[in-house]
């Protein structure tokens, strides 16, 4: 009922072939049979790693290097990285985190954690290049507040992930250079623009990862590569580092394969900074402590729970089987004690325009600091109008181009009021709905995406067609809300069949509320 | 796939429009009525002077080539157009949101502070003549 095919579960954990010989990698689950996937407190990744390391069962060294000999096995078929870090480099940080649990030191929650970090996220010892060529070689003088965070918990980064170039794009196609594959079909795209991200930790190659989502940029690819994505409240997380695309839309998120891991992983990186004047100043609640044991749960644990399905996200124009697996989560709620109703926001249409109109002349404005003057490739000119021309036409991809433009468009003289202005009026339309439709309900839910994944190549000519598939996650941005995407069952295509996610709204800074995690502790063990 | 997506795009759902023009059980024809949209498809021409592309490059300061010029123009010409719908929404005595939260004064202090890594920022100039980053000459436009 939840789905038109259901994999053998084993094989949702190594989707790739040469699947056997990853068998070594029961190591990483030791606690765990491999049947079940990751999913629950009971279940995170971070918190039995943690459990392993700290009573020797397992060494960090040991665990780093079955995660980069599984990097390196499966990198030539997914191409996730733009950067790996130096494996030397890497097992040092393993082997001090050792050497510090040898001496009965304390070690940061996240030690010997394997993070691999989406490339528009600056870290000043590996480059990072926004997926573009006028950044190629960059090397930031900072790491961003996400990323200090991360590394002063123990974090250990493994890499730079593969983006639609500055997080323009659904396909991670518009990367300068190269395209990543979907663990679950090499031949598709792992959505974006965080598709390294996603599907590194798809693959397994990391234990979870951060992203980045203007307008679905974390959840779309969540979706499509059956892993979980957060995208947090705006101003939740600090934008300090992350390089701008949209400024009033854009925030930081986190993979992970279950959703205690991108709370443990949330947790870490949330919180006021001086250095983003729209961070939060709001208290950051302990998400974590709010997860609760499936065992401890009674067999209606989400009695009550008020869950409001938004009918428009499942009208025409949503593929059948993405339909299908989203009712039949919807009803496997109600069997956990939901109550469900169908939701109409009637503006939901609008925000899709509103969006794009939006994020163009924001990035329009935002990537004029690309000039190739003061960083980044420089072309050679003599004059300093046609260098700015120049650089700029050689650095950027047509995506981004045509963006810029379109954002140029939109905010000239005279235009301003019809586009821009207009736009921002919608943002109100729609924040107001939301906040009508989660006053009524507790959270609400909808599919990520109106699809599966699709091929690799398919919709590069059609920026509309391409557009059109993030009409289920924009107005979440333009509201300014938490949004989480978990696997919720498969539909036909590839060899064992494609993920579909299902996306679950919160109201402004409540990401992990209460009832969510039972509904995320217990849901998902039960799929 | 392309053509369902774009379904939802325009939000036209074409079998409400034949049949039931005074039926309210569509919920798309909700939007209709209260939002007064008159023109709703992809094809939506907007009311404004379409996009000059070499003079918005040149505003942008991307040189582009004749060949990008024509490969640019149709689809940035059509999602213009698309985006023309907001055109026909009745947004008055709406305010606009510069963002979604707005949590008020977060300013900090306006005391200047050190930023230690200078070797690092030089680093990355492509043209450093210390203490200058270099730039060719500008010309004036006639």
């Amino acid at each position: 009922m939840l789905s038109t095919i259901q994999p053998p579960r084993y094989l949702s954990r190594f989707p790739l072939r040469g699947r056997t010989k990853s068998r070594s990698f029961h190591i990483l689950s030791s606690a765990q049979p491999v049947t079940k996937t990751c999913f629950a407190a009971d279940q995170s990744q971070i918190l039995s790693i943690r459990d392993s390391l700290l009573n020797r069962h397992l060494s960090a060294v040991e665990l780093t290097h079955s995660y980069l000999d599984r990097l390196k096995q499966t990198e030539p078929h997914i191409n996730c990285f733009l950067h790996v870090s130096d494996p030397d480099k890497v097992l040092k940080q393993a082997q001090d985190i050792d050497d510090k649990i040898k001496r009965n030191e304390e070690v940061g929650p996240l030690a010997g954690v394997l993070v691999a970090i989406k490339d528009n996220i600056c870290t000043a010892d590996m480059p990072s290049t926004g997926g573009s060529y006028i950044l190629e070689g960059y090397r930031p003088p900072f790491d961003a507040t996400a990323v200090k965070r991360l590394k002063d918990l123990g974090a250990i980064v493994v890499g730079k992930t593969n983006l639609d170039e500055f997080g323009m794009g659904s396909t991670t196609e518009a990367s300068a250079f190269k395209v990543t594959a979907n663990p679950w079909d090499l031949s598709r795209v792992p959505g974006g623009s965080s598709g390294g991200s996603a599907a590194s930790v798809s693959a397994r190659q990391c234990v979870v990862s951060l992203g980045s989502d203007t307008g679905g940029s974390v959840r779309q690819p969540a979706s499509f590569c059956g892993v979980v994505g957060l995208k947090p409240t705006y101003g939740r997380v600090s934008r300090f580092g992350l390089m701008a695309y949209a400024s009033s839309l854009d925030v930081i998120g986190c993979f992970g394969s279950s959703v205690a891991d991108t709370g443990i992983l949330l947790h870490a990186i949330s919180g006021h900074d001086s250095l983003d004047a729209t961070s939060s100043k709001r208290e950051v609640p302990d998400f974590t402590s709010q997860f609760t044991y499936a065992s401890s749960l009674k067999s209606r644990p989400l009695e009550g729970l008020r869950v409001g399905l938004i009918r428009e996200t499942v009208d025409a124009g949503v593929d059948s089987g993405v339909k299908s697996a989203i009712e039949g989560a919807a009803a496997h709620l109600e069997q956990l004690g939901c109550v469900l109703k169908e939701v109409s926001l009637l503006s939901f249409s609008l925000g899709l325009p509103a969006y794009y109109i939006l994020a163009s002349s924001e990035s329009s404005s935002n990537l004029s600091r690309y000039d190739g003057v003061r960083y980044g490739n420089q072309a050679s000119s003599d004059e300093l109008n046609a260098l700015y021309e120049e650089s700029r036409a050689k650095g950027f991809g047509s995506e981004v181009k045509m963006r810029i433009l379109m954002g140029t468009y939109a905010l000239s003289a005279g235009y301003y009021d019809a586009y821009y202005k207009r736009a921002q009026q919608v943002r109100t339309i729609i924040r107001k709905s939301f906040k009508a439709a989660l006053d009524e309900n507790d959270i609400l839910i909808s599919p990520a995406a109106p699809s599966a994944a699709y091929k690799i190549g398919e919709k590069k000519n059609d920026p509309l067609a391409m557009y059109a598939g993030d009409i289920m996650t924009v107005n979440v941005n333009l509201a300014g809300l938490p949004a989480l995407v978990l696997p919720c069952g498969f539909v036909e295509g590839g060899a064992v069949g494609l993920p579909v996610g299902l996306q679950i709204i919160g109201a402004a800074f409540d990401e992990f509320a209460k009832h969510k995690c039972l509904l995320n502790g217990f849901f998902e063990r039960n799929l | 796939m392309g053509s369902r997506a774009l379904l939802m795009l325009t939000n036209f759902n074409f079998k409400a429009t034949v049949s039931s023009f005074g039926s309210a059980s569509n919920p798309f024809f909700l939007i209709k009525n209260n939002l007064r949209i008159r023109n709703f498809s992809t094809k939506t021409r907007s009311s404004l002077q379409p996009p000059d592309l070499p003079g918005l490059a040149e505003t942008a300061r991307i040189s582009l080539a004749p060949n990008e010029v024509e490969e640019f123009a149709p689809k940035i010409g059509q999602v213009i157009d698309w985006f023309g719908q907001l055109q026909a929404v009745d947004l008055d005595n709406v305010e606009p949101a510069i963002r979604a939260d707005t949590e008020g004064d977060n300013l900090r202090e306006d005391v200047p502070q050190t930023f230690e890594n200078k070797e690092a920022l030089i680093a990355s100039v492509p043209s450093y003549e210390e203490p200058y980053i270099k730039v060719p000459k500008v010309l004036n436009k006639e």
